[in-house]
């Protein structure tokens, strides 16, 4: 069953007198990875930015079916759309960009700790995460003394430690090897859509497409073509309600599985490069 | 099907031929000119050279005005201003090695696009240190400026009973000349033994090198040189000599000094993992790393103020007890004040390098980690969190070298400083406000690079695309 999670609604983006963004349409459903393509400048990067609360559009709008009901992004404070990123939202970039002086597991533990949670029990939990994406016994290792892959799979524990279900990914697996791109590629997908969690990869690669479930493509900010079919008419996501209390921003707690660490791993797991 | 034609090359001059040498000051300026670089790229380096050129004319112009004197206190002036240079050398070299390394690592991405377009090692090289030598000369000339605008409030400082005066610091054009040239010369060197590479830490630090093991046998050294020092100086009182009693001081001093540095990256070292252990939030979590990610890196930072703090609280301490007893001859209550005063300078000046280096050190390895910091704020850290964690990574370190040392110090002279401070409490005072005064001086430098964090977050397209 589709859950509408994200609707991106008339979405325009303007950098000076270039239009990044021109008007675009996408509803994300829960569950669902979808790869957003296209070539340079097409905007891609731009999409996920407004979609993510990174940016805030120049017009349209971005419904986010948040754990406490509907959240229009767009209308949110700084403040809030960084807690909201912090809370609700996991981020896997191109390289890694993790704290050279953390180690890996206190990399991984760092959402958590800015959520307020006990230290012992935000490095556990991060533990678990880095055990599940197979870097068991790599928790204590400094980045710098991590590969690429290994690195990047820190990052998508970083991402998800805080219980996120959306997670954004911006060309993932664009600093690495093409072996080690399907282990990192695996990982990601193993460890979000695999536990029913939703994946938005912005990506130029055709192979990483091509895992996802869903493609769009972009070209000069608009979409062409969307494996999906055209966005339906009506609002997906509903706009949020008078009920809706005055703070719609979700918290760490309401939504962090009450689980210790991710639900999913195996023998498949360890072989980690 | 339609061909693309080439364009049809327009009759080029004959003398415009590619002479096949690339035209390295063009290149330099096409990359450093106003509009091509952003302004901090440019400006960063030109301040970091003028204060470290200004501070050492500043420094140079006391020790040679010292010399210059030909009184009966001559000979001991001399010394204690060889004393108080030897302080200040390591805080200002640190000052210069920042200054270097932040003009040498600038613009890696143009660089790396000339040679993309084929231009050699050597020519990337040249450009690199044209451009570095011509900024350091530029922050030069600044830094002679900004030190002759400086000479009138540095000539109020009072020695020998009276304002020094506006020109005493004045060391005359050759002194000048050859400082100018060496601050050039030091960025030209830096910029050829490739400092570019260097990656720069909170602390100013290389990153990617195992955190080094320091060893308890330095301690055991440590801790017999101090009862050394301690025996000497708790024989004090015996002397009555005050030339002598200066002699003995200084060899303590000196002892002592060399026990602090031999200690020091150890003791910090001990000090983040404490602090590591204890750690709860992000930014402790991160500052204490970033201090045991190279404790003698954060030793070279803050060690100068270690060991002036060290001194200030001995000789303080000292000085002040001989004035109270020593009223009666005003000359020697005047050569005592003169020694506070060099004592408490010698204080505030380092506190000033370190507040220097630090705001320089903060200015690169904010630019350094454009993309982390805005990653960082992409995965929801607030900025707070990102300024907290790098004050701490400086003044945690400072703080500790700072009191620690002082309270070295206080144990060496114990009974003397309890008796100094029943006597002459208005003394140790005001070395207790310059304490307060430099640490404030250095978390104002901090707190100066603060927009250089925001402005990288505000424009992230320069980053992360």
């Amino acid at each position: 069953m589709n859950t509408p999670l994200l609707h991106a609604s008339s979405l325009v983006l303007r950098y000076g007198s270039t239009t990044a963004l021109a008007g675009v349409d996408l509803v994300i459903n829960e569950g669902e990875s979808v790869a957003i393509m296209g070539a340079s400048g097409s905007g891609k990067t731009s999409l996920l930015h407004c979609l993510s609360g990174i940016l805030r559009p120049d017009g349209g709008t971005v419904r986010f079916a948040g754990p406490t009901g509907p959240v229009d992004l767009s209308t949110l404070s700084d403040g809030e759309r960084s807690r909201l990123r912090r809370e609700a939202f996991g981020f896997v970039f191109q390289q890694g960009l993790l704290v050279p002086e953390l180690t890996a597991v206190e990399n991984a533990a760092l959402p958590l700790l800015l959520s307020g949670y006990a230290r012992r029990d935000a490095e556990a939990r991060a533990a678990a995460w880095l055990g599940a994406l197979g870097l068991r016994g790599l928790e204590e290792r400094r980045i710098g003394e991590l590969s690429g892959g290994q690195a990047q799979r820190v990052a998508i524990a970083r991402a998800q430690v805080g219980g996120a279900t959306l997670i954004f990914a911006d060309e993932p697996t664009g600093a690495l090897d093409s072996a080690t791109s399907v282990d990192v590629m695996d990982a990601l997908l193993r460890s979000t859509v695999g536990q029913g969690h939703t994946l938005v990869v912005v990506t130029h690669d055709e192979k990483v497409a091509a895992r996802c479930s869903r493609v769009v493509r972009l070209t000069d900010g608009q979409i062409v073509s969307d494996s999906a079919g055209p966005v339906p008419p009506r609002a997906a996501v509903p706009a949020p309600g008078a009920f809706a209390g005055p703070s719609p921003v979700t918290t760490a707690v309401a939504h962090v599985a009450a689980t210790d660490g991710p639900a999913f791993g195996g023998a498949g797991w360890e072989a980690g490069r | 099907m339609s061909t693309i034609a080439p364009p049809t090359p327009t009759a080029a001059p004959t003398a415009s031929r590619p002479s096949g040498r690339a035209p390295i000051a063009r290149l330099a300026w096409m990359l450093t000119r106003p509009g091509a670089a952003s302004p901090a790229t440019v400006a960063l380096p030109i301040v970091a050279f003028a204060v470290t050129t200004a501070l050492l004319l500043i420094v140079l112009g006391g020790v040679l005005m010292f010399w210059q004197r030909t009184d009966v206190n001559a000979e001991a002036f001399k010394l204690l201003s060889l004393l108080a240079l030897a302080l200040l050398i390591v805080p200002l070299a640190t000052l210069g090695g920042a200054a270097a390394r932040l003009s040498a690592r600038r613009r890696d991405d143009r660089l790396a696009t000339l040679r993309l377009l084929g231009a050699t090692t050597g020519t990337v090289t040249l450009v690199t240190v044209v451009e570095s030598t011509v900024l350091a000369f530029l922050g030069a000339l600044a830094g002679v400026v900004l030190y002759a605008v400086s000479m009138p409030l540095v000539g109020l400082i009072p020695f020998d009973g009276g304002p020094i005066g506006p020109t005493a610091i004045w060391t005359g054009p050759l002194p000048i000349l050859a400082v100018v040239v060496g601050v050039a010369l030091l960025a030209a060197v830096s910029s050829v033994i490739g400092l570019r590479a260097v990656v720069v830490s909170p602390l100013g630090v290389r990153l990617r090198q195992r955190a080094p093991h320091t060893s308890w046998l330095r301690l055991l050294a440590g801790v017999v040189i101090v009862a050394v020092a301690y025996g000497t100086l708790s024989s004090l009182g015996v002397i009555t000599d005050v030339a002598i009693l200066v002699v003995a001081l200084v060899g303590a001093f000196a002892a002592s000094v060399a026990v602090l540095g031999l200690v020091g990256p150890f003791a910090l070292s001990v000090f983040a993992k404490v602090r590591l252990r204890r750690a709860k939030t992000a930014e402790q979590l991160i500052s204490a790393r970033g201090i045991l990610e190279s404790p003698k890196a954060a030793w070279r930072l803050v060690g100068g103020v270690a060991m002036t703090s060290f001194v200030a609280v001995v000789a303080g301490t000292g000085t002040a007890l001989l004035e109270s007893f020593s009223a009666q001859s005003s000359a020697d209550a005047i050569f005592i004040a003169d020694i506070r005063t060099g004592v408490l300078i010698t204080l505030v000046a380092s506190f000033t390098m370190v507040a220097c280096s630090v705001g320089v050190g903060q200015a690169a390895a904010v630019l350094d980690r454009r993309d982390l910091y805005v990653s960082l704020d992409r995965v929801g850290m607030p900025v707070a969190t990102m300024d907290r964690a790098r004050v701490r990574s400086v003044m945690l370190p400072l703080v500790f070298v700072a009191v620690g040392s002082a309270l070295l110090g206080a144990l060496l002279v114990f009974p003397l400083a309890g008796l100094a401070l029943i006597v002459a409490p208005l003394s140790l005072l005001v070395i207790g406000i310059c304490f307060v005064l430099g640490l404030a001086l250095v978390r104002l430098s901090l707190l100066a690079t603060r927009p250089i964090l925001t402005n990288v977050l505000a424009h992230p397209e320069r980053s992360l695309g």
